[in-house]
C-alpha cells in the first residue's frame, strides 16, 4: 500500500459528564503516547494541553454523557464542527451510572437532598450522545480498553475498520482458561449478555462480571436474569443490571427497577 | 505384549517421573478456582486425589469426599486448549516503504506434552479433530505439530460423571485405542496396560508386576457400572436424518427463548473447530500480525458478510450448531461431531441440556459424501504477488492485475477464489475474474475499507495471496449444450472466465446467453467486452434497475431477460452470480423454463476467514462454502438454497 | 472563547478588573477561575465548578458495600483506588472485620500504585509545562523528550502496580470487603519488584530536577491536614491530625469538619468548624509525617534544602509530590520483596447496620467517606467529602493573597500566574463534583 505522508489528523479530546477515565486512558498509552503525537495532531485536549481549538476536527473523542443544558448545545455544536465523531466509554455510549436518575422522579428527589437545587446546573437526565447527535464510531467501557483505543488510531491511521469483537464476555473467558465462576462458584456474572473488550478482566479476578462494557448484540437479559434470579446469593437480580451501563436499553427495564425499589429509602430526612 | 500390569498408588509418581523426562511437559487435571482443569503438573500431588464432583446442566460443584484420584469428571475444558490452543500465530505481513510486502507464515510449535488422565470421551475428541483438522485435504500444521508432539495416557471412567453421555454416543466409557498407555483405577492403586510401543516402553521401565484376574474384573466391573448407570439419553442411530428433517420444529424457537448466545457451549466443546483470524498491526499498519482465535457460530460477527448477517437471530446460531454438531458433521467428516462428553450441558450458563432438547426435536426413529478439491495451502501461507496495474471499471470497481510470485496461482480455475491479504488489513476472499497474460485479474468493488485500500494500490505494491481456492465453474458440463449466464452487478466478475472459455472453444458450446443485470448504466462491468462478446456469436441481454436519458436498453430486474425464454427442448446448463435474492429468483425462472437443477450452476457468498474449510464461518448445512463451493448446483444444495437463517 | 479574558467596568469611583479563566486546562474535569480586583484589592476570587454533578451519593443508596466500592471508583477516573480505600475501610470497620495482615499491606502497595500514577501524571504531564513554559508536555517532549519518557516510565509503573492487583489502572475490579477477590500471584510480584527498585533512581532524579524548577514567590503558612499513624506514613490508617491541634480518628472527620455550598460552584465546599481554610495533600503531609518516609525519600527531600518553603509556597507543592512518587516507589518495592501469598485472599464477614465512616489518603489528600447502612448492610444514606472540595476554600484563600503580586503584569500572563496557582493544587474536579450532602440542608 502507498503511504504518502498524510496530514496529521486533527483530533479534539472533550468531555461531558464522566469521570476522566477514559481520556485519562489515552495518556495511559505510556509507550505509546509520543508516537501517537507524532501521528495525530492533539489540537483540543484540555485535560492534557493548554492549547485550544474551536475545530475543525477530523476525530472527536467524547467522553461523559449529555446531563446539563450547556452540553446538550455543546454537543451539536461540536459534531457540526467534526469530521467522525468517537463516543468512548460507558457514560457517552449508555449514559453512564448517572444515567440511572433518568429512571427516578428526578425533581422530586432533587428537591428533597439539595439545599439550594437552582445553583445546580444539571438535566434532569444524563443520555448518551447518540441520543442527541449522530456517532460514527464507539469504543465501550468503563473504562476503555487501551488496547482498543490503540486499535481505533491504528484503523484510522492505517484506513481499515477497527477490530472491535461483539462476542460475548464468556468467549474472550475461555480463551483465557477460566473457571466460569456462575457455574462452578454460583457468583452472579453479566459476561453472558456483555460484550467483550476487557479481556474477561472480572472473571479472571474470580468475581463476575458487571457489565462495564455493556449489552452486546442479540443479549438475552431475560433468560440470564430469570437464572440469576434463583441463586441463594442473590438479593434482587434487578440490581446486577442497574449498573456503569444499566440506561442502555436491553438493561433499562430491570435497572429502572432497582432504582426505584431504592427510593422510599430518601424520601425520609433531609434533617440529620 | 504382556498385558496390564499393576500400578501401585505409590508407583504414581515414577509413572510421572518418566513421563516428564527429557522436557516433556505433563498435563493432568488439577484443582484450580473450584474446579477440575487440565493443567501442567510436577507431581503426582497436585493430581485431584480424594476429590470427586457433582455437575449438573448450568452448575458445578466440587466436592471432598473421594478416596481416588481419578473420581472427577470431565475438567472444565478438554484437551482442546493444549492441541488446538485459543489463539496460534498464523503469519506476519511486513510492508516496506517501496512498496513491497513480504509474508512470513507461522512455525507450528509444538511442545512436547505428556497428558495424563484423558478419558475415552477426550480420546474421541482428539479422533474427531484429527479428522478435520490432519486428515486432509487441507491440515493446519499447528495442529498436526502439537498432535503429533503428545503422548496419551488414559484413564478409565470407573465414576460416571453426571452430564455425560459417552455410551451414547460410541466413545465410552471405556478406554479401546488411541493411547499410549491407560490406567484403570482400583482402591489400593492401577491397573496399566500399554497401546503403543512408546507405551510399552514405559511399562518396561517402571517394572510392574502382572494384574491380577481379580484386578482386571474389578476394573471391567467398574467401566461396566458407569456404562449402567448412564442410561442411553441420546439415541445416535438415525440421529442425523431425524435432526435435519426438523429444521423448522418449534422447539428451536423455544431453546432461543433460553440460549444466551454467549458461546460458552461451544468454547468447552473438545470438537468444537471455529475459528477467526485476527490481525494487529503497529500504528502505520507497516507490519501486520495475523493469528488464529478460537470463534463460535454463535457471535454476531460469524456469518456477517457485507450485506447482512446469515444467521442474525440466536435461534438460527443454535440450529446451526447442534445441527452441526449431530447432523452435518456426520456429512461432512462421516462421523458425528459429539463424542458426549457433557460439557456443553455442564456449562451452560443458563443448563441447557442437549440431551433433552435431542430428544424433544428429533426424538428416536445416511450421506452426501462431498467431492474434495485438492489444493495446499495452511491459512497462514501468503505469498507475495505484485501489483501490475490497476484499472477503474466503474465509479467503484476496478480491475486489478497481479503477478503471482507462485505459478500455481495461475492455474485458477473459472470460478475459484484467491485469499487476498494487503498488510494491516484482515485477508479478503475474491474471485478471479480472468487469467491472463501471466496475471491473475481480480475485479474488486470498495465495498469496505480494505477492498477500497485494494483498489488505491499503486503498481509495483505487494499483496499477499493464497490459492487458488474453491471448487470452479464445471464448464466441461456445459459442453454440447446451450449456455445461460446470469450476472448481477460485480457478479459479472466470477463468470467472465465462463465467457473467456466458451469463446476459446465457441463450437463445443451451443447457443449462448449472458443475462446481464446492474443497478444503473454506469454500475455495468466490461462495457468494452459486452459489446466484444455480442459480435462474437452470443447474445448478450442487458438490463438495469434506474436508467438515465442515454440508456435505450431495458429497465427492471435480471429475471425479466429470463422471462419469454424456453430451454425445455434442448439442453442447456446455467451459470448464476449475484445478490442472493437475485440468484433465488434467477434460479426459480430457470428451472420454471426447462433448466434442470443439476445442471444450474450458483456461486455463493459467506463470511469466509480462512479459505480452506478449518474455520467454520461460512458453514451452510452440510458444506463449507470455500472449500466445497463456492460453486455448487441447485441440485445439491436441495432445499438449503435460499433458506433463511442456515 | 477559549482564552482567559478580561473585562473592565465602571463601577463607582474605582474600576473593577475582572481575571477570568473560562476552562481551566490540564487539570482533570472543569472549572473555571473568576477574580475581581477593586482598587488593587481582590474583592473576589472563586474556583468556580462547572462539571456536571452526577449524584453519587444518591446512586449509591440502596446498595451494599461492595456494590459500593464498585461505583465509587467511578467518581474519578485518576483516583479510583482512593475511593475504594476509604470505602472498604469504612465497613470493615462497621462490621468488624479483621483482613490477614497480607491484605493489609497489599492494599498499601494498590495505593502506592494509585500515587505514583497520579503523582507522576501531575508533575510531568500536567504541572511541569508550567514551570518551562509550554503549552503541555507534547510540546516539553519535542524539546526534552528524555524529561517526558522519564515521567511516562514512572507513570506506567505506578500503573502496572495496580493492574497486577486490580485488572486493569483504572477502575480496577479487586478490591472487597474482607480482602481481595484473588490475590497477585508470587511471580507476578517478583517480576515486579525488580522493576521498581531498578525505577527508584528516576524518582530521585524527579525530586532532585522538581526542586530545580523555579516558582512564582509567595510564601503563607497555611493549616495543614492529613493522616498521621504511629509508624506508616498516612495512607489507609491513622488519625486525622492539623497543624494546629485537631485530632480526631478516621471516621470522624465530620467531629471536626463541615460542608457548604456555594453559589458558583456545583461541589460543596468543607471548612473546619472553625471555619478556617485547609490544606490537605503531599505539602501537608511530607510536613505532618515527613518523620514516616522512607529513608530515600526523607534523604531526598533533605538534599533539596527547601526548609519552610516547601511549606509556605503552594508552588513548591511539585516538590513534595515528586518526593511522595519516592516514598510509594521505595515502600511498595519493600512490600512486594516481602511478599507471600495469604491463606485466602479475603475473609468471610456479615453486614450489620451503623454507621461506616473512615478517611484515607488519596493522592490529592484526605478522602472521607460516611454510610449509613441498615441490618442488611444496604446503604441508606451517604456522604463523601473528596480532598479537592476540602482544598476549595484554601485555594480561593490563595487566590486572593497572591493575586496582589501578578497585578502589574500584562493581563494575560497575570492570569496565566492565576491559573499555575490553581494547579499547583493538583485540583481533581471530577472527584469534587459528586456531592449531595443531606446535612447541611438546615444551613
Amino acid at each position: 500500500m502507498d503511504v504518502h505522508e498524510p496530514a496529521r489528523p486533527r483530533v479534539g479530546v472533550v468531555k461531558l459528564a464522566s469521570c476522566d477515565g477514559c481520556q485519562l486512558t489515552l495518556l495511559d498509552l505510556e509507550d505509546e503516547l509520543l508516537p501517537i503525537v507524532g501521528r495525530f495532531d492533539l489540537v483540543e485536549f484540555p485535560e492534557a494541553t493548554s492549547n485550544r481549538s474551536d475545530g475543525p476536527y477530523d476525530v472527536l473523542l467524547v467522553e461523559g454523557s449529555v446531563s446539563t443544558s450547556e452540553q446538550a448545545a455543546e454537543i451539536v455544536d461540536l459534531r457540526a464542527r467534526t469530521r467522525m465523531l468517537v463516543t468512548i466509554g460507558a457514560c457517552a455510549t449508555a449514559g453512564g451510572i448517572q444515567a440511572l436518575r433518568n429512571a427516578a422522579d428526578e425533581p422530586a428527589w432533587r428537591a428533597s437532598v439539595y439545599p439550594e437545587p437552582d445553583f445546580v446546573r444539571s438535566l434532569a437526565t444524563a443520555t448518551p450522545i447518540a441520543e442527541h447527535v449522530v456517532v460514527d464510531a464507539e469504543l465501550r467501557g468503563c473504562p476503555i480498553a487501551p488496547g482498543q483505543l490503540l486499535e481505533l488510531l491504528t484503523a484510522l491511521r492505517v484506513g481499515r475498520r477497527p477490530q472491535l469483537p461483539v462476542e460475548s464476555v464468556c468467549q474472550s473467558c475461555k480463551r483465557a482458561g477460566n473457571v466460569c465462576v456462575l457455574v462452578a462458584d454460583g457468583i452472579p456474572c453479566l459476561g453472558p449478555v456483555t460484550q467483550a473488550g476487557c479481556g474477561a478482566l472480572c472473571p479472571s479476578f474470580g468475581r463476575g462480571c458487571y457489565a462495564c462494557f455493556g449489552p452486546r448484540e442479540e443479549a438475552n437479559v431475560a433468560s440470564l436474569h430469570g437464572w440469576l434470579h434463583q441463586l441463594p446469593v442473590v438479593d434482587d437480580p434487578d440490581r446486577l443490571f442497574a449498573g456503569f451501563t444499566g440506561w442502555a436499553p436491553p438493561f433499562r427495564e430491570r435497572a429502572s427497577r432497582a432504582v426505584r425499589a431504592a427510593e422510599p429509602a430518601t424520601e425520609e430526612g433531609t434533617d440529620a | 505384549m504382556v498385558g496390564p500390569r499393576f500400578l501401585a498408588r505409590g508407583d504414581l509418581d515414577r509413572l510421572v517421573g518418566i513421563l516428564a523426562e527429557s522436557g516433556r511437559t505433563v498435563v493432568g487435571p488439577v484443582v484450580r478456582d473450584g474446579a477440575v482443569a487440565y493443567e501442567p503438573i510436577g507431581d503426582a500431588s497436585d493430581l485431584p486425589h480424594g476429590w470427586t464432583d457433582a455437575q449438573a446442566p448450568g452448575s458445578y460443584r466440587l466436592r471432598r469426599d473421594g478416596s481416588r484420584t481419578f473420581d472427577v469428571g470431565p475438567p472444565a475444558q478438554g484437551l482442546k486448549r493444549w492441541i488446538f490452543p485459543p489463539l496460534a500465530p498464523l503469519a506476519t505481513a511486513v510492508r516496506g516503504t517501496d512498496g513491497s510486502s513480504s509474508f512470513t507464515a507461522a512455525t507450528p510449535s509444538a511442545p512436547p506434552l505428556a497428558l495424563l488422565g484423558v478419558r475415552a470421551c477426550e480420546i474421541a475428541a482428539l479422533r474427531v479433530q484429527d479428522r478435520v483438522l490432519a486428515e486432509g485435504p487441507f491440515v493446519d500444521e499447528d495442529y498436526r505439530a502439537r498432535r503429533d508432539a503428545a503422548l496419551v495416557v488414559a484413564a478409565q471412567c470407573t465414576r460416571s460423571c453426571d452430564t455425560g453421555f459417552c455410551a451414547s454416543m460410541g466413545t465410552g466409557p471405556e478406554v479401546t485405542a488411541g493411547h499410549d498407555l491407560v490406567l484403570a483405577e482400583l482402591d489400593d492403586g492401577f491397573v496399566i496396560d500399554a497401546g503403543t510401543s512408546v507405551g510399552e516402553r514405559v511399562l518396561d521401565r517402571l517394572g510392574l508386576a502382572s494384574a491380577t484376574s481379580a484386578q482386571t474384573e474389578a476394573v471391567a466391573e467398574g467401566v461396566a457400572s458407569v456404562r449402567t448407570a448412564q442410561g442411553r439419553p441420546v439415541v445416535a442411530d438415525g440421529l442425523r436424518d431425524r435432526l435435519m428433517d426438523q429444521l423448522d420444529h418449534p422447539r428451536w424457537a423455544e431453546i432461543a427463548d433460553r440460549c444466551l448466545a454467549c458461546a460458552n457451549c461451544t468454547m468447552v466443546c473438545p470438537t468444537c473447530f471455529c475459528t477467526s483470524i485476527g490481525l494487529q498491526s503497529d500504528l502505520d499498519g507497516a507490519t501486520t500480525s495475523l493469528e488464529r482465535r478460537w470463534d463460535s457460530c454463535f457471535t454476531g460477527d460469524f456469518a456477517r458478510v457485507a450485506g447482512g448477517n446469515f444467521r442474525p437471530k440466536r435461534q438460527d446460531r443454535y440450529r446451526q450448531w447442534l445441527t452441526h454438531k449431530f447432523a452435518t458433521w456426520v456429512d461432512q467428516f462421516g462421523t458425528s461431531g459429539c463424542v458426549g462428553c457433557g460439557r456443553c450441558i455442564t456449562w451452560c450458563p443458563v443448563g441447557i441440556d442437549v440431551r433433552e432438547e435431542l430428544l424433544a426435536i428429533a426424538p428416536p426413529y445416511e450421506a452426501t459424501l462431498v467431492e474434495l478439491p485438492v489444493i495446499a495451502g495452511s491459512p497462514g501461507a501468503y505469498v507475495p504477488a505484485t501489483v501490475r496495474s490497476v484499472t477503474p471499471e466503474t465509479a467503484d470497481c476496478s480491475t486489478v492485475l497481479l503477478d503471482p510470485g507462485d505459478d500455481g496461482l495461475l492455474a485458477a480455475r473459472p470460478g475459484q477464489f484467491v485469499m487476498v491479504e494487503l498488510p494491516g488489513f484482515p485477508p479478503l476472499p475474491i474471485s478471479v475474474s480472468r487469467v491472463a497474460d501471466g496475471a491473475l485479474w481480480l475485479t474488486i468493488r470498495a465495498a469496505g475499507p480494505a477492498t477500497a485500500a485494494i483498489i488505491a494500490l499503486r503498481p509495483g505494491s505487494q499483496v499477499g495471496l493464497r490459492g487458488p481456492l474453491g471448487r470452479g465453474w464445471p464448464i466441461e458440463r456445459a459442453i454440447g449444450r446451450d449456455v445461460v449466464v446470469v450476472a448481477g452487478g460485480i457478479g459479472l466478475a466470477p463468470v467472465r472466465p465462463i465467457v473467456d472459455a466458451v469463446l476459446r472453444d465457441r463450437d463445443r458450446f451451443g447457443r449462448v446467453l449472458i443475462a446481464y443485470g446492474a443497478r444503473t448504466p454506469a454500475d455495468r462491468l466490461y462495457r468494452d467486452e459486452l459489446a466484444r462478446w455480442a459480435s462474437a456469436g452470443v447474445e448478450v441481454a442487458e438490463i438495469v434497475d434506474r436508467a438515465g436519458p442515454e440508456w435505450l436498453g431495458q429497465v427492471g430486474i435480471v429475471t425479466q431477460l429470463l422471462d419469454q425464454r424456453d430451454w425445455t427442448e434442448r439442453p442447456t446448463a446455467a451459470f448464476v452470480v449475484g445478490p442472493e435474492r437475485m440468484m433465488q429468483a434467477s434460479v426459480r425462472t430457470l428451472v420454471g423454463a426447462g433448466v434442470p437443477p443439476e445442471r444450474l450452476f450458483v456461486s455463493l457468498e459467506r463470511h469466509m476467514e480462512c479459505g480452506i474449510g478449518l474455520c467454520g464461518h461460512c458453514q451452510l448445512g452440510p458444506f463449507f462454502i470455500c472449500r466445497d463451493g463456492p460453486v455448487f448446483s441447485v441440485d445439491q444444495l436441495g432445499d438449503l438454497f435460499g433458506r433463511e437463517g442456515l | 472563547m477559549h482564552d482567559g479574558d478580561t473585562t473592565t467596568e465602571a463601577g463607582g469611583t474605582e474600576e473593577t478588573t475582572r481575571y477570568a479563566v473560562r476552562q481551566l486546562t490540564r487539570v482533570e474535569g472543569e472549572g473555571r477561575l473568576e477574580l475581581s480586583v477593586r482598587g488593587g484589592a481582590v474583592t473576589e476570587a472563586h474556583l468556580e465548578i462547572f462539571e456536571a454533578p452526577r449524584y453519587f451519593e444518591r446512586l449509591v443508596v440502596g446498595r451494599d458495600g461492595n456494590e459500593v466500592i464498585d461505583i465509587v471508583a467511578r467518581i474519578c477516573g485518576i483516583c479510583p483506588v482512593a475511593y475504594q480505600m476509604s470505602a472498604v475501610h469504612a465497613f470493615e470497620r462497621l462490621y468488624g472485620v479483621e483482613v490477614d495482615p497480607v491484605v493489609r499491606s497489599l492494599r498499601r502497595l494498590f495505593y502506592c500504585g494509585e500515587w505514583i500514577e497520579s503523582h507522576a501524571l501531575h508533575i510531568y504531564l500536567l504541572h511541569a509545562p508550567d514551570f518551562l513554559g509550554y503549552p503541555s508536555a507534547i510540546e516539553l517532549a519535542a524539546d526534552h523528550r528524555e524529561i517526558v519518557e522519564r515521567g511516562l516510565r514512572l507513570k506506567k509503573l505506578g500503573n502496572r502496580i495496580v493492574a497486577i492487583l486490580g485488572g486493569r489502572p483504572i477502575h480496577p475490579v479487586s478490591v472487597r470487603i474482607g480482602g481481595f477477590s484473588r490475590a497477585p500471584r508470587l511471580a507476578d510480584l517478583r517480576v515486579l519488584q525488580a522493576d521498581l527498585e531498578a525505577a527508584i533512581p528516576d524518582a530521585v532524579e524527579t525530586v532532585r530536577w522538581a526542586a530545580s524548577l523555579v516558582p512564582p514567590s509567595y510564601a503563607r503558612e497555611p493549616r495543614l491536614v492529613a493522616l498521621r499513624h504511629p509508624d506508616e506514613y498516612p495512607m489507609n490508617d491513622g488519625r486525622i491530625v492539623s497543624s494546629d491541634g485537631i485530632d480526631v480518628a478516621p471516621g470522624d472527620w465530620t467531629d471536626a469538619f463541615s460542608e457548604h455550598q456555594v453559589p458558583w460552584s456545583n461541589a460543596l465546599q468543607a471548612r473546619a468548624r472553625d471555619g478556617v481554610p485547609y490544606l490537605l495533600g503531599p505539602t501537608a503531609r511530607v510536613s505532618l509525617a515527613g518523620d514516616r518516609l522512607h529513608p530515600l525519600a526523607r534523604a531526598a527531600l533533605a538534599s533539596t534544602g527547601l526548609g519552610d518553603e516547601l511549606r509556605t509556597n503552594v508552588f513548591r507543592s511539585i516538590v513534595a509530590r515528586a518526593v511522595e512518587l519516592l516514598h510509594a516507589l521505595a515502600e511498595a518495592a519493600e512490600v512486594t520483596g516481602a511478599y507471600r501469598p495469604p491463606g485466602e485472599p479475603h475473609v468471610p464477614w456479615a453486614p450489620r447496620a451503623g454507621v461506616a465512616s473512615w478517611a484515607t489518603e488519596a493522592p490529592r489528600g484526605l478522602l472521607f467517606h460516611r454510610y449509613e447502612v441498615d441490618e442488611r448492610g444496604l446503604v441508606r444514606r451517604a456522604q463523601i467529602v473528596p480532598p479537592t472540595s476540602q482544598n476549595q476554600a484554601a485555594i480561593e484563600h490563595d487566590l486572593a493573597a497572591f493575586a496582589p503580586s501578578v497585578l502589574e503584569l500584562p493581563h494575560a500572563q497575570a492570569t496565566h500566574r492565576l491559573e499555575q496557582l490553581i494547579r499547583s493544587y493538583d485540583p481533581c474536579i471530577s472527584c469534587a463534583t459528586h456531592f449531595l450532602d443531606l446535612r447541611v440542608q438546615g444551613r
